[in-house]
């Protein structure tokens, strides 16, 4: 059974312009432990797929969303607010693009961890967050556990706080963890690193990772399953070797090239928009 | 910590030097103004001979730096001369009149950002609903009225169509309380005296609120309009994805980052009040110094004028000094500035 299941999802935003559809009824499923991407360009619709797992968006009185969405088997679709903060920071957590602005700057990582496992046990004193994230930050192999703590986030390097949120987004066992682009904003050796980290501990915890990016590079080095998503359509999807060995969609191919190489040959020359683009969803066999 | 030493030593040494700048203005200006002050002291009938005799005791003949350097001489040693006006040292007035002033403007600024920051808090937890509608049209009402139109609409209401509160001065005739330290509300608890203590609050309250209303509307309107930004923030997005409570959101992770922007404005506003009591403890009657400070220009009387000016701009000093320690404790890119990194 399936951890997270999404069918017929779709989104649209009423604004003074009339009706923005943002999703047009996707699908996707994500097994306990499996590493699902979810890639596209931006504003394809990869980001508030994301926040309506976590019930962000059903906040939005401009927002509109029908379809199914179930977690652990539950369908999500009557939940309350309450319902839905319960979940979030305790079964599914979070990693975004830029770590050290998603840290509070104005309170030290100890503070800010803490308030994090108060989440799941919510009668922790300071000492047990302490040893709870002194021991989460030592599995993300930061050497120096107590200075970190104590410091704010404009004190750490990127990487060091991308290794803080992965501590952070870890430490209360979640069953599933969604990345949202993670470490764009970092450099390129820093993110492979804090990415070989992120994929390791989530191997240890068995957690499920919905990973949201554009990079189809980093996908590949990551993800078990793919789903290639197009102007709020999901154009192809099955595991990683076969989309990457025969991309069948003309989207999926064209997202390909646009990934530079060393050699030199430029960037490929993509049209922005093209009919091929908007063929029927095309699904490998295999994975789950 | 030593860093909050350090801004402090750095802030007194400017302040020293504004308040050194102040005095030369404020001296020469009031020398300017057209107006003899022994004259104007001495009424119609003086004699030119008992002028002439205050002119040269007052060094009034002498050159404008020699006479300040007579000031500062005396300033020194504590000594601000003589009002023209009361016939008492400057610094006598000062003290009577000076601690029912503070206790008017810090009373309003206790309510002004006791009251603003969580209506702020309030409007920006809920912004664009009907809470955050409500929070901004007072808000824009209390702003709109400066605050002696307040006292007058206060005092109307609450004093003389529903006597509520008294309608003028400190403290009803009924009491005799001994002077200690010139604030009525720990002089009557040093006598030990319950129903002039309560009686002191009964007055206080309508003139603080008066004053302090337009700093309300102001504050909350700042701290709304920073936490709105605030809450656009990564970190919020990431706090709310978390599942941290909506309202400890508001209350701690998105008003601690607010709140610095706006300390600085809110500090102003408190010590504009000191400018803003002149006309409200007129409407009241309030023995204070901003009614003294109207009364000696108005005279004339360049001691009593350079002695509540001075006062006025150290105390707006030493509030800028209070804000921008509190800046450092609160935001910690300040207090750690100096820290290495490693």
């Amino acid at each position: 059974m399936s951890l997270l299941s999404i069918r017929d999802l779709s989104l649209s935003f009423r604004g003074i312009h009339g009706v923005t559809e943002v999703l047009h009824g996707i699908a996707l499923d994500i097994a306990p432990g499996e590493k699902v991407a979810l890639v596209g360009e931006s504003g394809s619709g990869k980001s508030v797929t994301a926040r309506i797992v976590l019930g962000l968006l059903q906040e939005l009185a401009a927002a509109r969303i029908d379809g199914e969405v179930r977690f652990g088997g539950e369908d999500m679709r009557g939940f309350s607010r309450q319902q839905f903060a319960a979940n979030r920071g305790t079964e599914i957590s979070m990693i975004f693009q830029d770590p050290t602005s998603s840290l509070n700057p104005t309170f030290i990582i100890e503070r800010q961890f803490a308030e994090v496992i108060r989440r799941r046990n919510p009668g922790a004193s300071r000492e047990d967050c302490l040893r709870i994230a002194g021991e989460a930050l030592a599995e993300t192999a930061i050497p120096d556990v107590e200075r970190v703590l104590a410091s704010y986030p404009f004190q750490l390097s990127g990487g060091m706080n991308q290794r803080v949120m992965i501590a952070m987004a870890l430490v209360n066992k979640p069953k599933l963890l969604i990345a949202d682009e993670p470490g764009t904003a970092l450099d390129v050796t820093v993110q492979a690193q804090t990415l070989q980290l992120m994929r390791q501990l989530t191997d240890e915890h068995q957690a499920a990772v919905f990973f949201i990016s554009h990079n189809l590079g980093v996908v590949r080095e990551f993800a078990d399953r793919v789903y290639v998503i197009y102007r709020g359509r999901i154009v192809e999807d099955g595991p990683t070797e076969a989309i990457f060995a025969d991309p069948r969609h003309a989207y999926t191919r064209a997202l390909m090239a646009a990934v530079p190489r060393i050699t030199g040959m430029g960037l490929p020359d993509i049209p922005e928009r093209s009919d091929s683009f908007d063929a029927p969803q095309i699904s490998h066999e295999g994975g789950s | 910590m030593s860093q909050l030493v350090g801004i402090l030593v750095r802030r007194i040494g400017i302040s020293v030097v504004v308040l050194i700048g102040v005095s030369m203005l404020i001296f020469a200006i009031a020398r300017i103004i057209p107006g003899d002050p022994a004259r104007i002291a001495l009424g119609p009938n003086a004699t030119a001979e008992q002028i002439a005799k205050l002119r040269g005791e007052m060094h009034l003949d002498e050159n404008i730096v020699i006479q300040y350097g007579f000031f500062i001489k005396d300033l020194v040693s504590g000594d601000l001369g003589t009002s023209l006006y009361t016939n008492r040292p400057v610094t006598l007035d000062i003290a009577q009149f000076l601690p029912a002033t503070l206790e008017l403007v810090f009373l309003a600024g206790v309510i002004m950002v006791g009251l603003g920051l969580p209506l702020g808090i309030l409007a920006a937890r809920f912004r664009n609903k009907w809470p955050d509608h409500l929070v901004r049209a007072l808000a824009l009402l209390t702003v709109s009225a400066p605050s002696f139109v307040w006292a007058v609409i206060l005092m109307l209401l609450c004093a003389y169509y529903l006597p509520l509160f008294p309608i003028a001065g400190r403290l009803s005739d009924i009491y005799e309380i001994e002077r200690v330290t010139g604030f009525l509300t720990i002089d009557t608890l040093i006598a030990g005296n319950v129903a002039a203590f309560l009686d002191v609050w009964h007055h206080l309250i309508l003139p603080a609120v008066a004053l302090a209303l337009s700093g309300i509307g102001q504050a909350a309107r700042l701290t709304r309009a920073n936490m709105v930004e605030t809450y656009e923030k990564p970190y919020i997005e990431m706090a709310q994805a978390y599942g941290f409570f909506p309202h400890r959101i508001a209350r701690i992770y998105a008003f601690k980052p607010s709140l610095i922007p706006s300390l600085t404005i809110i500090g102003l506003d408190f010590a504009a009040m000191l400018g803003n009591a002149f006309l409200v403890e007129a409407v009241f009657a309030w023995p204070g110094l901003s009614r003294y400070g109207v009364n000696v220009i108005l005279r004339k009387d360049l001691n009593a004028i350079m002695g509540t000016v001075l006062i006025i701009a150290l105390t707006f000093l030493i509030v800028n000094i209070i804000v921008d320690l509190l800046i450092a404790v609160l935001n910690p890119r300040i207090r750690h500035s100096t820290r290495v990194q490693s």
